[in-house]
């Protein structure tokens, strides 16, 4: 694994203070939090971020954080020295709940893989794990219930349309007959029902923490995530359609073929139609109590006068119509 | 390597859940949801009396405001003036968006 030099991610020194570190966060937390910034891999950005911040804020974690010396790069391959942990007191429950894809009842980095699109909370690198996961004495321990594990998943329009399942990869912090603990894999197969919305959560009853000892599990939440399309434009369960017409589709009405979520429908222009006036197809967004609307909003598309013919027809509109788009200008 | 199948339930529509499950689900203190119901961000129920529901259909914009308390440091009030300042920015970005590709060639 590539070591991490949380000092360098959070842009301070090694002697720096709590309060400087504090305020060094916070600053690059308000340009990287992945609800409010516009930069490139802010999400990513961030997760590195709130690592460091977790090893930093922490003086037992950063002591034993700085004890692995000051001369190591960010990206040097590393393993934890043998006698990791030793040596210091601890407060305890400090640590992050065991392996690295596990998520806090609080915690909420969305980075990281999953399988299928799927990002788990809180997902620090592994660098972070081997120092201070599950395994060793870093970790909390002696909980009872598991805790409620987040991740995030990606989703596209269509499949929020009609449904669709995704394949998670469940890492879980496992107690070996010798004590030891080891991360475990497991998969699971999760059928997303049609209809759901962005920033909608799915719960998976126990799939989250197991229990230490008595109690029950923790549950899994999904978090929805729409991915953007490239036709269909997205607000709560209206999807909303910019749709080209002719200028005498516009004009004199004309039967038409539009692409929804669910296949292709006919539908009529009206007559006298203009360019970005909106026509509603009802019950055709996503689905849901009420189902959502589709939405065309035409856009009048001008065929160019760019034959002999075509500049004629033009002429003649202009001779024939008196028309004024301007006429209101001069009231 | 097995794999089990789970059937999910979507938090949404119809469902109330309860206060303390919100703020879990939320990083948010009682009071902070509270503090969120008299400023208008969320609006909860009392049933039975003394206990609160939230509906589900709040949890997206209450996840934000537990994120921007919990990341950026800021009060609940400041929370939800950067929610409301966020959902009035995505939909000028919506509307741009569309009358973009109104005047677009393609």
């Amino acid at each position: 694994m590539e070591f991490r030099d949380y000092y360098k991610v959070l842009g301070v020194e090694r002697a720096a203070t709590a309060d400087q570190i504090k305020t060094a966060y916070r600053r690059l937390a308000r340009k990287y939090h992945p609800d409010v910034s516009k930069e490139p891999n802010a999400e990513a950005r961030f997760k590195e971020m709130q690592e460091a911040y977790e090893v930093l804020k922490d003086p037992e974690k950063r002591a034993a954080y700085n004890q692995l010396g000051a001369d190591w790069k960010a990206g040097e391959q590393f393993r934890p020295p043998p006698d990791w942990g030793s040596g210091f007191e601890f407060s305890g429950g400090a640590g992050r709940p065991g392996g690295a894809r596990g998520a806090g009842r609080t915690g909420r980095s969305r980075a990281g893989a999953g399988q299928d699109g799927a990002f788990q909370d809180q997902d620090f690198s592994d660098f972070f794990s081997s120092l201070f996961g599950g395994g060793t004495p870093f970790a909390s321990a002696g909980r009872g219930a598991g805790r409620d594990h987040h991740a995030r998943v990606g989703i596209e329009l269509e499949e929020a349309y009609r449904g669709t399942t995704r394949t998670l990869e469940l890492r879980r912090p496992e107690v070996k007959p010798d004590g030891s603990v080891e991360l475990r894999t497991h998969t699971v197969r999760v059928t997303i029902p049609a209809g759901v919305t962005e920033g909608q959560l799915i719960r998976l009853a126990g799939q989250g923490e197991p229990p230490s000892g008595a109690g029950q599990a923790g549950d899994l939440y999904l978090e929805v995530h729409l991915e953007g399309h490239r036709l269909f434009q997205l607000e709560g369960r209206d999807v909303t359609l910019t749709f080209p017409v002719a200028p005498w589709e516009a004009a004199l009405g004309a039967p038409v073929t539009v692409p929804t979520l669910g296949g292709t429908v006919e539908m009529h222009i009206p007559a006298g139609a203009q360019s970005g006036q909106k026509l509603r197809l009802r019950g055709r967004g996503l689905p849901g109590q009420p189902a959502g609307d589709q939405y065309l909003q035409l856009k009048v598309v001008l065929p160019p006068a760019n034959t002999p013919q075509a500049k004629a027809l033009y002429e003649e509109m202009r001779s024939q119509l008196n028309f004024d788009p301007r006429a209101n200008l001069s009231r | 390597m097995v794999t089990h199948r789970l059937e999910a339930h979507v938090l949404g529509e119809g469902d109330w859940i309860a206060a303390t499950e919100i703020c879990q689900l939320c990083s948010l203190d009682l009071g902070a949801v509270m503090e969120l119901a008299e400023l208008g961000v969320v609006a909860p129920r009392e049933i039975p009396p003394g206990q609160w529901q939230i509906p589900a259909t709040a949890l997206p914009r209450l996840r934000v405001v537990g994120r921007l308390i919990q990341d950026l440091g800021v009060n609940v009030s400041g929370a939800a003036l950067a929610l409301e300042l966020l959902e009035a920015q995505r939909e000028l970005e919506r509307r741009i968006r569309s009358l973009e590709r109104l005047a677009s060639d393609h």
